[in-house]
């Protein structure tokens, strides 16, 4: 257990200070520094010529994605309502290009929102796999999380990544439509990390 | 609001450069008075002249990286800019007050980048793997 821990570089464990590796004088954002030594930088240094054509067709099927996320709205509870909010005027996820998709055969996200119970399961798990590759799921709420407050109850599954894989979760019960669109935009900072043609 | 003549003004006011790059990173031409800039170079603007900017609109910020997102804003400028305080951190004697010493430096959220959160589990497993062992065919 500990070896395996210590290859990852995680954050000292028995501190109060978040992270420690945040030099303050350096002009450089954290993100790069985070970014150190990862595998995912041949989209942005790419190291021969045969990298660098194959990132750039990953960034523009990056860009094509992100930009058009059409989600299937799986709207189970309240959750929902918050995501309604996502979509009316003032948080107004039209301009991100993120229209909700009321088919899974067209959509390519599947927002999970409420209480996902056992009788809804396998209907969960039909539309999932009646969606196109490449697909993304974003679980709302602590239900979907990980069944939240009815974590004990009977009939209702302990979180929705026990029947899908779930890719972004939204804490907060409900989220607020804020949080939701902040999970959305990070689903759009997964998509930009895609790299799949470097890859193959 | 959001009309043509408002567009060209706020063009001619920060010049042509600065408002295409506007218009890649904010997504409307915006001119305002620069209230200050944080740690991290983010810019910080406001224009109060309801002529100019609808209220609610009056207050922006211009990230400072390619790849920007709400944490990269510190927790004093969110306190401005979503007008949980009025005045701007450095001039704000309540925020200037309750800075404690012991207040760690602000990270943004780091999720996807080698420096995530990454959840461990510090107690003994309470379930215990079974390992199979089976005793060999003759």
């Amino acid at each position: 257990m500990s070896v395996a821990l210590k290859n990852y570089a995680y954050r000292s464990l028995h501190t109060s200070k978040p992270a420690q590796q945040a030099p303050s004088t350096t002009s450089e954002p954290i993100t790069t520094l985070a970014q150190q030594g990862s595998n995912q930088l041949s989209l942005q240094v790419p190291q021969n010529k045969a990298e660098y054509v194959l990132s750039t067709l990953d960034k523009v099927t990056n860009w094509a994605r992100q930009g058009s996320m059409w989600p299937m709205t799986f709207g189970l509870a309240c959750c929902a309502v918050e995501m309604m909010h996502m979509a009316a005027a003032r948080y107004d996820q039209d301009r991100l290009g993120i229209l909700f998709r009321a088919s899974p055969r067209q959509s390519d996200i599947m927002i999970v929102a409420g209480t996902l119970t056992n009788k809804m399961a396998p209907a969960l798990r039909k539309v999932y796999d009646q969606m196109p590759e490449p697909r993304w799921v974003v679980s709302m709420g602590s239900c979907a999380n990980g069944g939240g407050y009815y974590h004990y109850a009977y009939s209702v599954v302990r979180g929705c990544d026990r029947i899908v894989p779930v890719d972004i979760y939204v804490p907060g019960c409900p989220p607020t439509a804020e949080a939701l669109l902040y999970g959305m935009l990070q689903l759009q900072r997964k998509m930009r990390r895609n790299r799949k043609s470097v890859i193959w | 609001m959001v009309s043509l003549i408002r567009t060209v003004r706020n063009m001619q006011r920060v010049g042509l450069r600065e408002w295409w790059r506007q218009m890649q990173y904010i997504g409307d031409a915006k001119s305002g008075r620069l209230v200050g800039q944080d740690q991290f170079g983010n810019k910080y603007f406001e224009n109060l002249n309801p002529e100019e900017e609808i209220p609610g609109r009056h207050r922006w910020v211009d990230y400072s990286q390619h790849f920007y997102h709400a944490s990269q804003v510190p927790p004093e400028w969110h306190s401005w800019l979503q007008h949980i305080r009025q005045n701007p951190p450095a001039e704000d004697p309540v925020m200037q007050a309750s800075s404690p010493s012991w207040k760690a430096p602000w990270v943004e959220n780091l999720t996807g980048t080698r420096g995530a959160y990454r959840p461990y589990n510090t107690t003994t497993p309470k379930v215990q793997a079974w390992d199979p062992k089976t005793a060999p065919r003759s």
